[in-house]
């Protein structure tokens, strides 16, 4: 009976016949055979009650093309333009929200050289805005099974950044973080119609991690967290679409534990391909998160907190993104081949943020948050 | 190989491909003369003489090929059996009638992998009468070889048909083709229609067809043709043909053959395995997995 569950269990069979292995078309890794290039312009803007927030526009190109053979180099770059505000402390309005506006550009470049049963990347990235500076190097390792069933995959990964306000008026001056990350993963066809994945990440960074924006804000200069990733694509044939879900659960050393619930469906129609997609999301505090204080009605106010917060001692943070919340979010992706080389695509994206959507309820007195995204996309093979 | 073959090469340097084409059609041949059980001196005549008498030593191709047909019985549940051979005595399809009676069921006990004495490197069949063969994968093995001994050959561009067992080895490489997949076409099960059942585009990897109507006859309006239950004895006819793509002609050899004895499970069946497929059924429908694979 165990024969008969193992899946594509006659052509492993074949596999042990002398010679075929070399003529069996399974390849695991294999280098692609045309150039790609996409080019995708992006908009972003959140609000809360009564405040327009940050607005980003991000033009992004993105190439990759195979060469010499065994290899790939795949580039990509974006342009980001921030204008807005930041709340100063929680969400609520206390005074004058500073305006800002800034630029951010970002570029990542990857080597693969493809193997037989498997390939190695190498990565570099750059990303650089007024007041910081992030530089990565990784590693990534992939190996297939002869029936091509399971892939492994390893990665190693570093990121430097640089911290400094003081251009801006700010007072924090060249403050560094470093950031380790070590990644393994498995990925394995369950029945024709069933691909699982699993991923853990351990990701160990040191340096500074307040926001330098923030007021009464002071977090330790270590963060260590534990990502555990859980994939399942699953094609329903009746359908002919694919439904991808997954469950990501992350727990670092602020105290942060987060649950992400995500699922999509992938429907072709014709030439279209839609996909509509809804995700889930909720954390816990950080340790160090403080609520508003309330004055006597019970009402937050800023000028108790600010006292409140003035007497704090050890780690202590007013961040939104520290807080315990839920949030969903809703999208939708349209996209119209042209061809079997061109396609456009646009995506709408909802998000919704706020205490009372955590299971067990969130922080306290924190204003709901909002988000849109819109992207548009073009992309050619050649 | 009793069956029309042909080798289609496609690359430059005709002498090159010549020579490959040449080494290609041996090594069919040495497989032939090898493996048929209708050839007296081939290793499965002498292992078929030997049954009831002593154990035979094998050399390894036959070893992995004895493998295989163990590990098709067990991932077919019993279905494919390599020693079902010998319900053909019962079945004369020619003279286009049934079994006398009782006489399947005097076969039946000389049928059963699972009687076979096979350690690895000596087999016996037990029982004076047993017969083995390697039917439903060796003309694919040898299609897979074939391909095997071109590619040796540095042929890239080539296609191997052993009487419908097909191996494609890359892309077309004539000039104006170059990078093109090859078009294979699948034969109708039933005359009448003209035109083939579907033309599938395939780059690189096996095709292979078994049909209900290599040999049949009907009867009192029953068809019954050569797919035997090696359990019952008895025509398993749910599926006019069913064709499977796979990585190499030896898988797809191997799951049309068991797809055709599964019945009503086959098309499950075959997905679980992770082969494309093309089947029809005995009501003449066409059904097929993915379904948008190759084109009409």
């Amino acid at each position: 009976m165990a024969a008969t569950e193992r899946i594509g269990g006659v052509f492993a069979a074949t596999l042990l016949l002398p010679g075929l292995a070399a003529v069996s078309t399974v390849h695991a890794e294999e280098p692609p055979d045309q150039a790609e290039i996409a080019l995708k312009y992006g908009y972003y803007r959140d609000w809360q009650p009564g405040l327009d927030r940050v607005k980003v526009q991000s033009p992004q190109l993105y190439l990759l093309t195979p060469f010499a053979g065994q290899w790939s180099l795949e580039a990509a770059t974006v342009s980001d333009s921030v204008s807005g505000a930041t709340p100063r402390m929680h969400t609520t309005r206390s005074g004058a929200t500073p305006a800002m506006s800034d630029h951010r550009s970002a570029t990542d470049v990857k080597v693969t050289r493809y193997f037989h049963r498997g390939s190695i990347t190498l990565g570099g990235g750059y990303s650089g805005e007024n007041d910081y500076v992030s530089h990565s190097q990784n590693v990534e390792g992939r190996w297939s099974t002869e029936d091509n069933n399971r892939t492994w995959i390893a990665g190693y990964g570093h990121s430097g950044d640089v911290i400094d306000n003081t251009g801006s008026g700010g007072s924090v001056e060249n403050q560094h973080r470093q950031t380790r990350e070590l990644m393994v993963g498995v990925t394995q066809a369950a029945t024709a119609n069933d691909v699982v994945q699993a991923f853990f990440t351990r990701s160990m960074g040191r340096g500074y991690f307040s926001d330098p924006y923030k007021d009464f804000d002071q977090r330790p200069d270590s963060r260590r967290a534990s990502i555990t990733l859980l994939r399942w694509n699953h094609h329903l044939e009746k359908y002919d679409a694919t439904v991808r879900s997954s469950w990501r659960y992350y727990q670092d050393s602020f105290g942060i534990r987060s649950h992400t619930l995500a699922a999509e469906w992938v429907q072709p129609v014709g030439v279209w391909t839609i996909t509509p997609g809804l995700r889930y999301y909720m954390q816990s505090a950080a340790s160090f998160y403080y609520d508003p204080v309330t004055d006597a009605q019970g009402v937050p106010s800023s000028l108790l907190t600010r006292r409140y917060a003035s007497n704090l001692e050890g780690y202590y943070s007013p961040d939104q993104r520290l807080s315990a919340f839920g949030a969903v979010t809703a999208s939708i992706k349209v996209a119209y081949a042209f061809s079997e080389a061109s396609s456009v695509d646009l995506k709408v994206e909802q998000y919704r943020q706020s205490s009372g959507l955590r299971f067990g309820g969130g922080s306290p007195y924190l204003d709901p948050f909002r988000a849109s995204f819109v992207q548009f996309g073009v992309s050619h093979k050649f | 190989m009793a069956s029309p073959c042909e080798l289609l090469l496609e690359g430059k340097g005709e002498a090159a491909l010549r020579r490959g084409a040449a080494a290609a059609i041996a090594e069919v041949r040495r497989i032939e003369s090898k493996f048929s059980r209708y050839l007296p001196h081939s290793v499965v005549s002498r292992i078929n003489a030997a049954a009831g008498g002593q154990a035979l030593d094998v050399d390894a191709e036959t070893a992995s090929l004895l493998d295989f047909a163990a590990s098709l019985w067990e991932s077919s549940e019993g279905l494919f059996d390599a020693t079902s051979g010998v319900l053909r005595r019962a079945w004369d399809f020619g003279a286009r009638r049934l079994p006398q009676p009782g006489q399947i069921e005097s076969l039946l006990p000389l049928v059963g992998w699972r009687q076979v004495e096979w350690n690895g490197t000596r087999i016996r069949l037990p029982q004076p009468g047993m017969q083995l063969d390697f039917g439903g994968f060796g003309k694919e093995y040898a299609a897979d070889r074939a391909a095997g001994v071109l590619l040796e050959h540095g042929v890239a561009h080539a296609l191997v048909n052993l009487g419908g067992d097909i191996h494609v080895l890359g892309p077309h490489g004539a000039p104006g083709l170059a990078g093109q997949p090859w078009q294979v076409a699948i034969e109708r099960p039933r005359p009448g229609v003209s035109g083939p059942l579907a033309t599938l585009a395939i780059e690189r990897g096996g095709v292979a067809t078994s049909g209900d109507y290599e040999r049949f006859f009907e009867l009192d309006g029953k068809r019954y043709c050569h797919i035997l239950d090696p359990r019952t004895g008895w025509p398993v006819c749910e599926w006019q043909s069913i064709s499977v793509v796979a990585a190499n002609t030896t898988a797809a050899g191997a799951l049309s053959t068991i797809a055709m004895l599964k019945g009503a499970q086959a098309v499950d069946w075959l997905t679980a395995q992770g082969a494309s497929w093309l089947a029809v059924r005995a009501d003449g429908e066409l059904l097929r997995h993915p379904p948008l694979a190759g084109g009409q």
